[in-house]
């Protein structure tokens, strides 16, 4: 644009005060200054990161721990469980049963109290029990001899 | 194309922009490639002194990096780039002048006869020191237009003022700067 003829004239001397020329090095050296002062910004720029993308980094590890929570969980239960088993009751049958050779009936261990009558009957029978004794021992009744 | 056609910038300097915001490096190279020169330029004008200049050039491009999502969608990079680096110039010289760290321009080498080259030195002292006591508008206007060869359109632009307060300053200032050096006469 073409200055007024109102403007005042130029200071010619203010030429001075022009920046030196530059070498193309200098020039150069500048620029990548500045771009790598640069850099982290624009990488911040590239690739925003957004929510979904810091879940689905977690999402991995996530689903281990889940797994491994749940089988810890489960296994604390069943064993649990196990601890709380009651033992079933059994006959005075099964306790007592005659051993091969006839003589004195075999005690089998139980997990129930044992049984008074049982034990009473035992130390009363002497010698071998016969078939009958055992008999009435198995029915409950006692001999009292 | 010059880089200071901040009235008319390149075609594709929104696309160049637009890409910056995505965090592209190359065509930030392409930006700071295509003002660095007209930047230092500016700012040694300001700062006359090449090391202070130069920190001040890369100060700005981070700067506008930075706030490139403050620039209008489609705006020219260039008006919006010298106003940045403008007020950091103003900005940097007044810290620079609290320190004392500043007092003496660059000297010009390269002259043979070290008598001229005293005088010239003189010289740029004396401008230098009667443009910094310009208002900061004024002393913008008469660097760009007188120093760096920017027209009224472009400066307008730049500082975001009418054209007419744009001559006004610059009448102003001529004025002044006359007057300042006449105080002080040039040496022989």
């Amino acid at each position: 644009m073409a200055e007024r003829h109102d403007d005042p004239p130029a200071i010619i001397e203010i030429e001075a005060l022009r920046a030196p020329a530059r070498s193309d090095a200098a020039r150069q050296q500048l620029t990548e200054r500045i771009l790598a002062a640069a850099e982290p910004l624009l990488s911040l720029r590239r690739e925003p990161v957004g929510w979904w993308d810091v879940l689905a980094g977690w999402a991995k590890p996530g689903l281990v721990a889940a797994s491994l929570a749940f089988i810890i969980a489960a296994g604390a239960l069943l064993t649990s469980r196990v601890g709380q088993r009651v033992a079933e009751p059994v006959t005075l049958d099964e306790v007592l049963a005659l051993s091969e050779s006839g003589e004195m009936p075999a005690l089998l261990v139980s997990l129930n109290e044992p049984d008074a009558e049982a034990f009473a009957a035992a130390a009363l029978m002497e010698g071998a029990p016969d078939a009958d004794a055992l008999e009435s021992v198995n029915r409950g009744e006692i001999n009292e001899r | 194309m010059t880089a200071r056609e901040g009235d008319s910038p390149a075609h594709d300097e929104p696309f160049l922009v637009e890409r910056v915001r995505q965090g592209d490096g190359q065509a930030f190279g392409m930006l700071v490639e295509r003002y660095s020169d007209q930047a230092f330029a500016v700012a040694y004008g300001f700062l006359q002194h090449a090391e202070d200049t130069e920190d001040l050039v890369q100060d700005a491009f981070i700067r506008a990096l930075e706030k490139i999502d403050s620039l209008g969608r489609g705006s020219s990079f260039g008006p919006w780039f010298y106003r940045l680096l403008v007020n950091a110039a103003l900005n940097r010289r007044k810290y620079l002048a609290r320190r004392h760290t500043h007092e003496v321009p660059d000297a010009v080498a390269g002259h043979e006869n070290p008598a001229a080259d005293a005088d010239r030195a003189e010289l740029r002292r004396q401008l230098a020191g009667a443009l910094s006591l310009l208002p900061a508008d004024l002393e913008t206007v008469v660097i760009l237009h007188d120093l760096e060869g920017f027209k009224h359109p472009e400066i307008a632009k730049i500082l975001g003022i009418p054209e007419g307060t744009c001559r006004s300053h610059l009448w102003k200032a001529r004025r002044q700067l006359r007057e300042r050096l006449q105080e002080h006469p040039k040496p022989d």
